[in-house]
C-alpha cells in the first residue's frame, strides 16, 4: 500500500491490473439481462419500417390506405406526416467549409430525413412505418403499402460516383463529392518519391464490411402526456449523445424533457453510436398514439440500414532507399460514404484513416488525400478499429511490397524504420503526436514469441503436406482516447468529447459510481468499481457502478474508439481523489491534528506516526453524513463529480504475426498460428482486455478471409443476411499467443491507453501479407480481401488478379 | 408442451415459431433472436434434451415435447451450473447476447462427456460452429468448455 498525504494523492492500492472476476457474467450466463428487445412496457404497440426495395429512384406516389385497414394496424405514416421534424444531422465535418452535404434546415452541414419522401437512395432507405398491435401485424401491413417509383441509375463505388456522368444522389452535392480532404506535406512527399532510389505502388480495395453485432438494433419510445417527457430505450453506445442530437437538433424539444436509457446492449463495435431514423420515429409515434411504441430490427434490416465499415479504394506509394530506409509514403483514397452522411461517418473515412497511415514508422515525408463520395449504398460509419485498420492495412502491405522489391527481410525493414524510443512525443507529420512508445521492445518481443526465425524450416515441412506456409507481419499505432475537446473541434467534431464521473459515498460506507459512458459488453461495472476501490483503498464489492440512463448519470459521450478506460475511468479516479482529499481535510478535524499530519492509507485516515488515532472509510462516511462539528469551509457529505478532458489523444500500438497454411489443391487458407503483442498502457482488468484482444483479432481475421458487403450493379446488397455474409466461427481460428508491453500514457492519471478494438487494426494486413508470402514464388504481389478459397485457388493456378 | 418442467397449454398458430412462443407467449426472454435464419444460434434451446435453434422450429412441431430454456437451467439469481461457472471463470462472455444460446448448445456437449472421454479442442470448436459470437473470438468460451468437460468427466 502506498501512503497518500495532504491534497496530492497519487497512487492506488494495487487493485488495478488484477484479473478480478467479471461481476456482469453470472447475470449474462443465466440469461437474465434485459436487452431492448426484452423490454415489455404495458400497452406497447409495435413498429415496422418499410425500406426501399430499389437502390435509386424517384418516389412518384405512396398509397397507404390498404395497409391502414388491415387487422391490428394503428397507424401508417410517411414523410408527409413528419414535415416539422428536422433531418438527422452529421456532426463530424472533416473538410470544414469545403464539404458538401445534403442541406439541413438548422444550417448544419449534413442530413438524412427520418423518412424519405422525394427519392430513395439505397436499398433499405426508410419510406414508411406501420404501427400495429403485434410485430407480425406490423410487418404484414408493410406489404400492403404501394409505392410508385421512377427508376434512376445506380452507383455503388466511390471512384465511379465521382466520374463524369455518374448518377447524382443529392442536388446540393454536385458530382457526389462530399469532401476532398488532405493531411501531411504533399510537395515534400512528391519530391521524396521523385528522388527515391526505390518506389513501390499498390492498388488496394479495403472492402466494405458489416459490423454485425449479434443483437440487432432496437428502440422503444414512451411519451408521457402528463409530464410531456419522452423516454427512449435504445441499443445505443452513447445515450447522452443521442439525447443531445435528438432533443436539440431533431425533435426540437427541451433537453430535460428527453430521457435516453441504454439497457444491456448486445455488442456494437461502432455501429450503435449513430443516430438512426427509428429513434425519433418511436418517440413521435408514441406521442401520436398515446402508447409506448417498440421497434426491433431483423438481421436483414440491420444489414440494410445500420452503418457499414471500411470501403476505400486506394492507390498507395512508398519510397525508400536500397538498404531499407523508408523515405516517403503517399496515399490517394476514394472513400464510400454511402447514400447519406451518417452521424460521424465522414470523419471516420478521412481523419481517423489519413492521419494514421505512417503507423509505427519514422517517415520523413507523408501525405494522404481522400475523396469522400456519396453512392447508392448504406451509410458508412465506424467499425471496430475504424480508420486505423484501413491505415495499417495500406502501410503494412506497402512495407512488405518494399521489402520484396529490395530483397530484404520484411522484419528487418520494419525494425529499421520504427520510431525510436527517444523521439517521443513524436509528431508523425500527418496530424497526430504520439504520446509514448517503446516500439523496438514491442516488435522484438513479437518476433521472438512467434518463432519467426524458424519459418523457413516450417515452410519446407508444410510443402511435404501439400500446404504452402506463409508468414505475415503487421505493426500498428491506433489513436484512442477520443478525445481532447479542443483538438476534436479542430477535426470538425460538433460536440464536447469529454467524459464525467460522479462518486457518492453513502452513510453506510458503500459507494455509488455513476459515469456518462455506457457499456456494450465491456464490463464497465467491474472495472470502474475496481478503479474507485483502488483509489479509495476499499473493497470493490462495496462499490456499485451505474451508467446508461441520462436522467441519472452525468454527461459523457459514451463508448467508442476504445475510450472508456482512458476517458471515463480517469474521471472515476480523479473523483475518488477529490473524495480522498476531502477526507484528509475532514480527517484533520476528526483526528484533532493539522491537515499535513493526516495520512490517507488503505481505506483509513490516521495521524502521521500514530496509526491508533484513525478513522475507517465507513466511519468517515457516516461522520460526513452527520456533518456534526465540521467547520464552515468543509461541506457535509461525500459527493463529487469530475469532467475529464485530456490534453491529447493516446496511442496504443503493437505487432502481430500471422502464420497461414494455404492448401495447394483447394486454395483454402488456414490461420495456423497467431502471435499478438499489444501495448495498451496500464491495464485495469486484464481479464477484460484479454477477451477484447482475442475478439478483436478474430474480427480482423474475418475481414481478411471471409467478410464482404457485396453490392450488385443495381445496388442490391447480396450479403444481406448471415447466410450470405460470412462471420468467423469457432472452428475458423486457432488459439492465439498473446503478450503485451506496457508503456503508460502521460495523458491521463491512470497511464491508460485504448484497448477494446486495437487488436482489430493489424490482423487483416498480417494475414494478407502471410498469404502473399505463401504465394510469392508464383509471382503473386497482392490479393484483394477477402481471401476466399476460390480467389486464392485461381491465383495458385496462375490466373491474373 | 412441457417447458422447464411446467406444463404449458395454449392454442398455437400454425405459423408460429417456437422462439416467438417462448419469448412473446411465455415471457421467457432469455432466449434471444439474432438473425432470423438459423445462423447465429442465439435462440438455441433443448428439445427433449437435444439442442435446437428455436427460430427454425414451429411451435406445433414441438407439441408434447420437453423444452428447456436458459431459464430452466438455473433459478433466478441462483447457483450457476458447472458449465456456467467454468464460462464465468474464463470470462467466456462479453455483451452476453449470444451467451444463453451457447450455454444451451454447449450444455449438451458437456452432459455427453460425463464419465467418458473429454472432447478435443477441435471437437469443441466444431460443436460451437452453430453459435456466432462477435465479442470474444470464442477462445474464452472454448477454454470454459474444456474446463467444464474436465470437471464433468472427473465427477462420474
Amino acid at each position: 500500500m502506498t501512503a497518500v498525504t495532504g491534497e496530492t494523492p497519487t497512487t492506488g492500492s494495487g487493485l488495478l491490473g488484477q484479473p478480478l472476476d467479471i461481476r456482469e457474467d453470472p447475470q449474462l450466463l443465466r440469461g437474465e439481462a434485459t436487452y431492448v428487445g426484452d423490454i415489455d412496457l404495458p400497452g406497447t404497440a409495435h413498429m415496422a419500417i418499410l425500406g426501399s426495395p430499389v437502390a435509386h429512384a424517384k418516389i412518384l406516389s405512396i398509397e397507404t390506405k390498404a395497409a391502414e385497414q388491415l387487422p391490428g394496424v394503428l397507424k401508417v405514416a410517411t414523410a408527409a406526416d413528419f414535415t416539422d421534424v428536422m433531418p438527422l444531422p452529421c456532426i463530424w465535418i472533416p473538410g470544414g467549409v469545403e464539404s458538401h452535404f445534403p442541406p439541413h434546415p438548422y444550417g448544419l452541414p449534413g442530413a438524412r430525413p427520418v423518412l424519405t419522401g422525394d427519392a430513395v437512395r439505397h436499398v433499405g432507405d426508410p419510406i414508411a412505418v406501420v404501427v400495429a398491435e403485434t410485430p407480425r401485424q406490423a410487418h404484414a401491413a408493410l406489404a400492403a403499402i404501394s409505392v410508385e417509383y421512377e427508376p434512376l441509375s445506380v452507383v455503388t463505388r466511390a471512384d465511379e460516383a465521382l466520374a463524369e456522368g455518374a448518377p447524382q444522389l443529392h442536388e446540393a452535392v454536385p458530382g457526389n463529392l462530399n469532401a476532398y480532404w488532405t493531411c501531411g506535406d504533399k510537395d515534400r512527399t512528391d519530391a521524396a518519391i521523385a528522388e527515391a532510389e526505390v518506389t513501390v505502388e499498390l492498388d488496394l480495395v479495403n472492402q466494405r464490411t458489416i459490423n454485425s453485432p449479434i443483437e440487432p438494433r432496437g428502440a422503444v419510445g414512451d411519451y408521457n402526456a402528463v409530464t410531456g417527457e419522452y423516454t427512449l430505450y435504445a441499443s445505443t453506445q452513447g445515450p447522452h449523445n443521442h439525447r443531445f442530437l435528438l432533443s436539440a437538433l431533431v425533435l426540437g424539444i427541451p433537453f430535460n424533457k428527453l430521457r435516453v436509457i441504454a439497457p444491456t446492449v448486445g455488442g456494437s463495435f461502432g455501429t450503435k453510436g449513430y443516430l438512426y431514423p427509428d429513434m425519433p420515429l418511436v418517440l413521435l409515434l408514441s406521442k401520436a398514439l398515446g402508447r409506448p411504441v417498440k421497434w426491433v430490427d431483423t438481421r436483414t434490416g440491420l444489414m440494410n440500414s445500420t452503418v457499414q465499415g471500411r470501403d476505400h479504394r486506394q492507390h498507395v506509394t512508398l519510397a525508400g532507399t536500397r538498404d531499407g530506409r523508408i523515405t516517403a509514403v503517399r496515399a490517394t483514397s476514394y472513400a464510400n460514404l454511402g447514400a447519406y452522411p451518417s452521424t460521424i461517418g465522414p470523419g471516420v473515412a478521412t481523419a481517423l484513416m489519413g492521419r494514421s497511415i505512417s503507423g509505427m514508422y519514422d517517415i520523413p515525408a507523408a501525405f494522404c488525400e481522400v475523396y469522400a463520395a456519396f453512392t447508392n449504398t448504406v451509410s458508412l460509419g465506424a467499425q471496430r478499429g475504424s480508420g486505423r485498420a484501413e491505415a495499417a492495412f495500406l502501410m503494412e502491405r506497402l512495407v512488405d511490397r518494399y521489402a520484396s522489391e529490395i530483397g530484404m527481410d520484411p522484419a528487418a525493414v520494419r525494425r529499421k524504420n520504427l520510431v525510436p524510443k527517444e523521439k517521443f512525443p513524436y509528431d508523425n507529420g500527418l496530424g497526430w503526436t504520439y504520446d509514448s512508445g517503446n516500439y523496438q521492445l514491442n516488435f522484438d518481443k513479437a518476433i521472438a514469441l512467434s518463432g519467426y526465425a524458424d519459418m523457413a524450416a516450417r515452410k519446407a515441412e508444410a510443402r511435404t503436406r501439400g500446404k504452402r506456409l506463409g508468414v505475415g507481419l503487421a505493426t500498428y499505432v491506433a489513436i484512442c482516447g477520443v478525445g481532447p475537446s479542443t483538438r476534436m473541434s479542430q477535426e470538425g467534431m460538433l460536440g464536447g468529447t469529454w467524459e464525467s464521473a460522479n462518486i457518492r459515498v453513502h452513510p453506510t460506507g458503500e459507494v455509488s459510481v455513476t459515469v456518462g459512458s455506457a457499456s456494450t459488453g465491456q464490463s464497465h461495472g467491474t472495472v470502474f468499481a475496481q478503479v474507485a476501490a483502488d483509489e479509495l483503498g476499499i473493497d470493490p464489492d462495496t462499490v456499485q457502478v451505474f451508467e446508461g440512463d441520462t436522467q441519472k448519470a452525468p454527461y459523457g459521450q459514451g463508448t467508442y474508439g476504445s475510450r472508456s478506460y482512458s476517458m471515463a475511468a480517469p474521471a472515476v479516479a480523479l473523483t475518488a481523489r477529490k473524495i480522498k482529499a476531502k477526507l484528509v481535510r475532514a480527517g484533520a478535524v476528526f483526528l484533532g491534528v493539522p491537515e499535513d499530519k493526516v495520512v490517507y492509507e488503505g481505506g483509513k485516515v490516521h495521524e502521521e506516526g500514530n496509526e491508533e488515532n484513525s478513522k475507517t472509510f465507513a466511519e468517515l462516511a457516516m461522520a460526513m453524513w452527520y456533518g456534526w462539528g465540521l467547520p464552515p469551509e468543509i461541506e457535509p457529505a461525500l459527493d463529487e463529480t469530475t469532467h475529464f478532458d485530456p490534453p491529447d489523444f493516446n496511442y496504443p500500438f503493437g505487432t502481430h504475426v500471422a502464420v497461414v497454411e494455404v492448401d495447394e489443391l483447394t486454395g483454402e487458407t488456414e490461420v495456423v498460428a497467431y502471435t499478438a503483442v499489444d501495448d495498451a498502457g496500464n491495464i485495469g482488468n486484464p481479464k477484460i482486455v484479454h477477451g477484447q484482444i482475442e475478439g478483436s483479432i478474430v474480427h480482423g481475421l474475418g475481414q481478411a478471409l471471409m467478410e464482404i458487403a457485396e453490392y450488385a450493379e443495381d445496388g442490391q446488397l447480396i450479403s444481406s443476411d448471415l447466410n450470405h455474409y460470412a462471420l468467423p466461427r469457432a472452428a475458423d481460428v486457432p488459439f492465439f499467443v498473446l503478450d503485451k508491453t506496457v508503456t503508460p500514457s502521460p495523458h491521463n492519471p491512470l497511464g491508460a491507453k485504448g484497448a477494446g478494438e486495437i487488436a482489430t487494426v493489424p490482423p487483416a494486413a498480417a494475414v494478407v501479407n502471410a498469404v502473399v508470402d505463401a504465394l510469392s514464388d508464383l509471382g503473386v504481389r497482392h490479393i484483394d480481401m477477402p481471401l476466399t478459397p476460390e480467389k486464392v485457388w485461381r491465383r495458385l493456378r496462375g490466373e491474373a488478379r | 408442451m412441457n417447458v422447464n418442467g411446467r406444463s404449458e397449454q395454449f392454442p398455437a398458430q400454425p405459423n408460429e415459431l417456437l422462439v416467438e412462443r417462448l419469448r412473446d407467449g411465455l415471457g421467457l426472454t432469455g432466449t434471444k433472436v439474432g438473425c432470423d435464419t438459423g445462423q447465429c444460434g442465439s435462440c438455441v434451446v433443448r428439445l427433449d434434451g437435444k439442442s435446437v435453434k428455436s427460430c427454425l422450429i414451429l411451435t406445433v412441431s414441438a407439441a408434447g415435447s420437453e423444452v428447456t430454456t436458459i431459464e430452466g437451467v438455473t433459478t433466478p439469481g441462483g447457483e450457476l451450473t458447472g458449465l456456467q461457472e467454468a464460462l464465468r471463470e474464463e470470462h467466456g462472455t462479453q455483451c452476453g447476447f449470444c451467451t444463453p444460446g451457447m450455454v444451451m448448445a454447449l450444455g449438451e456437449l458437456v452432459d455427453s462427456t460425463a464419465g467418458g472421454e473429454a472432447p478435443t479442442e477441435p471437437e469443441i470448436r466444431e460443436w460451437l460452429t452453430g453459435n456466432l459470437c462477435r465479442c470474444t473470438g470464442y477462445h474464452s468460451v472454448v477454454r470454459g468448455v474444456q474446463r467444464a468437460c474436465e470437471a464433468a468427466r472427473q465427477e462420474v
